[in-house]
């Protein structure tokens, strides 16, 4: 009698611990239901010199979430954006991170879009479970950083080694470099410098900051140097302007080699179309026969009367929002589940093409060398 | 080296800048004795000006440049008229006119970027194509060269005008103690809203040379105002030809540091020798010890 009593005692509480087990486990697995408008921060530079970048991808967001939102948003609710000023700055996009995480409270963000925001941004938002997407900042540095950073835009370890490997295959030994001071200009400079040294060559660095308008002595000094190229590396096409004009003024003779955010802007190339004949970047490219990236192109076209600057960031934004709706929509409004979600990804299709993210955040694509003709954009090898 | 005559252009031009706005910043503080930062926003206006009428209406350039340094002027004016002045009649301090002047510093770069957004403009419609002179192995645009002459010419007729005429004596008197000067019958309040005209054209006319040169944004005036206060302190503050040489200072200082350091440490440079004067020789090059 006492024995059977005991098992009986012994069996209840087997029975508890796996019911309340199994609750506690299954819940935890379960979605947290989206119960009225879905919030996302974004975190974009809309002051400041790469306030050139803001506005476009802002007005591309706005694209993708009222695509969606038409087709019924996510469970009935729509997609509503809390927007902040990162200023292309660490500080500003910390505050900024801060306000939407412990203010707004969002699960999400889409942002830094500068690098140097992404970085300051990161640890805040890993600390409090935030997923943090970034569709352009490219610092090699962001690869891996956290399980809840994600990007869809590839680092620039490969921008910095195939210009590299076009400076050395066209026969530049010693190349100066006027490099503007952010972490994105950094990180390239890094990589190329590396990949330079390896084989054999010598860069002379000149640093600039992001406040600088007179560019000349720093220009002359690296002319004494008397190099086979220069690799200009811009945060924005701001300063590039002024620096491809004093370039000019002064009777710039090397070649050129410049980052991808110079060659994304076409009306800055097509000015400067004398200067840069020649030049060689290296972009994530688009597709222009991708029926995707029509559809960003052309509904940006139609809404606000010109075609979108910028059109490798359009992309990878466009594809940012689809890409999180689909998260919320599989996993619910939860930002650790949300990163897991998206670092998931194999084989998404969208306007920047076939995507699959791989172990360290980052999309497995790279950059496409191009070489600038009369003033155009040309792929090399194609 | 042939570099050295590139670094002593650049210098020059660098220099010529800085010395359109701390000549025109001695002259207002001599007058009213307070920092006044608006002074950078009307650098600003003159330029946003320019860009209004010769890019937005699309008048030849001569007419643009007098269109930004006249609107710079009216702007100064009404500063004074409107904030300045109502300030000293209500016996404010020099701290409450500072931050005043920064107020609309920042006020007026936000009001400049809601109508012409923040975005980076260039005004290289107007100039062409830059033509360019060759001094020696030296290279200089004809802007640049306009910008050395200004200053220069402007330095000449500030002279001119302080010491060889009764104006100038006046603004003298008034820089010199303008209790005494209201005694003797000096309508100070006329002259200081002279000097606003005055000194905000001529700074309006560095922000007019700058966008020629570089391009534009809202906050173009206060990069100027920084390097252009960093002059009026070495060379003397309250001296309008202290500041001439002291922006040539600072430009030569600039960019023959530059030589032999990396080019991000230029701002350094010119804060590096603000602080050795103010520890070394605190009235600066020109300036008089202040008892």
């Amino acid at each position: 009698m006492q024995e059977g009593k005991k098992r009986n005692v012994l069996t209840v509480i087997v029975l508890l611990i796996v019911l309340i087990g199994g609750a506690w486990f299954f819940a935890g697995n379960l979605k947290t239901s989206v119960t009225g408008p879905v919030r996302i921060g974004v975190i974009h530079p809309f002051t400041g010199d790469a306030a050139v970048y803001g506005e476009p991808m802002l007005r591309v967001l706005n694209l993708a979430a009222e695509k969606i939102n038409a087709e019924g948003g996510i469970d009935g609710y729509p997609i509503e954006f809390v927007v902040e000023d990162g200023k292309c700055d660490g500080t500003a996009a910390a505050n900024a991170a801060q306000k939407l995480v412990n203010i707004d409270k969002v699960e999400v963000i889409i942002g830094g879009f500068c690098s140097g925001e992404a970085l300051a941004a990161e640890p805040i938002t890993t600390a409090a479970g935030v997923a943090l997407f970034s569709s352009s900042a490219s610092n090699p540095k962001l690869s891996g950083i956290s399980p809840l950073f994600v990007r869809n835009y590839p680092s620039d370890s490969s921008q910095g080694v195939v210009l590299a490997d076009a400076a050395i295959a066209n026969g530049m030994r010693k190349i100066a470099v006027l490099q503007e001071q952010t972490d994105y200009a950094a990180g390239i400079y890094e990589v190329f410098d590396a990949q330079i040294q390896e084989n054999g060559g010598t860069t002379h660095k000149e640093e600039y900051t992001t406040d600088s308008y007179d560019f000349r002595t720093s220009i002359a000094k690296l002319q004494a140097e008397r190099p086979d190229g220069l690799f200009v590396i811009a945060n924005s096409p701001v300063s590039a302007e002024r620096i491809f004009k004093q370039l000019k003024e002064m009777g710039w003779e090397s070649s050129l080699l410049v980052s991808d955010v110079i060659a994304g802007d076409p009306t800055l190339v097509a000015t400067h179309a004398d200067l840069l004949e020649g030049a060689y970047a290296a972009e994530f490219g688009v597709d222009d026969n991708n029926p995707k990236f029509r559809e960003v192109i052309d509904a940006y076209s139609a809404k606000y009367m010109t075609e979108p600057p910028f059109q490798a960031y359009v992309q990878t934004g466009y594809d940012a929002v689809f890409l999180i709706a689909e998260a919320i929509k599989e996993v619910g409004y939860d930002g650790e589940k949300i990163a897991a979600w998206l670092r998931d990804v194999e084989s998404w299709q969208g306007a920047s093409g076939t995507l699959t993210i791989n172990s360290n955040g980052d999309p497995e694509v790279g950059h496409r060398l191009e070489v600038i003709k009369s003033g155009k954009i040309e792929v090399v090898g194609e | 080296m042939d570099i050295a005559a590139q670094l002593t252009v650049n210098s020059l031009i660098a220099g010529s800048l800085y010395a359109l706005v701390a000549m025109s910043f001695n002259l207002i503080f001599g007058a009213t004795r307070f920092f006044n930062l608006a002074h950078g926003a009307l650098a600003t206006v003159g330029a946003y000006g320019t860009f209004y009428v010769g890019v937005v209406l699309g008048l030849p350039l001569s007419v643009a440049v007098a269109g930004g340094v006249l609107t710079a002027a009216l702007a100064g004016y009404a500063l004074e008229r409107l904030v300045f002045r109502p300030l000293r009649a209500r016996k404010a301090s020099n701290l409450v006119l500072l931050i005043a002047s920064l107020g609309i510093l920042i006020a007026v770069e936000a009001i400049l970027a809601i109508f012409f957004t923040s975005q980076f403009k260039t005004l290289s419609v107007l100039t062409g194509a830059a033509q360019t002179i060759h001094i020696g192995s030296a290279v200089i645009t004809h802007v640049q060269l306009t910008m050395f002459a200004s200053a220069v010419l402007v330095c000449g007729t500030l002279w001119l005008v302080l010491s060889k005429t009764s104006f100038g004596r006046a603004i003298r008197a008034v820089s010199d103690d303008a209790e005494v000067a209201k005694i003797v019958g000096i309508n100070t309040n006329v002259i200081i809203a002279a000097l606003f005209v005055i000194g905000s054209a001529i700074v309006g006319l560095s922000g007019v040379l700058y966008g020629l040169d570089t391009g534009i944004e809202p906050r173009l005036g206060f990069m100027l105002l920084l390097k252009g206060v960093i002059a009026a302190i070495v060379g003397g503050i309250g001296n309008v030809y202290g500041g001439f040489l002291g922006a040539f200072l600072v430009g030569f200082a600039e960019n023959f540091g530059i030589w032999f350091i990396s080019g991000e440490w230029k701002e350094a440079i010119a804060f590096g020798l603000l602080v050795l004067f103010l520890v070394f020789r605190p009235q600066g090059i020109l300036g008089k010890k202040h008892t």
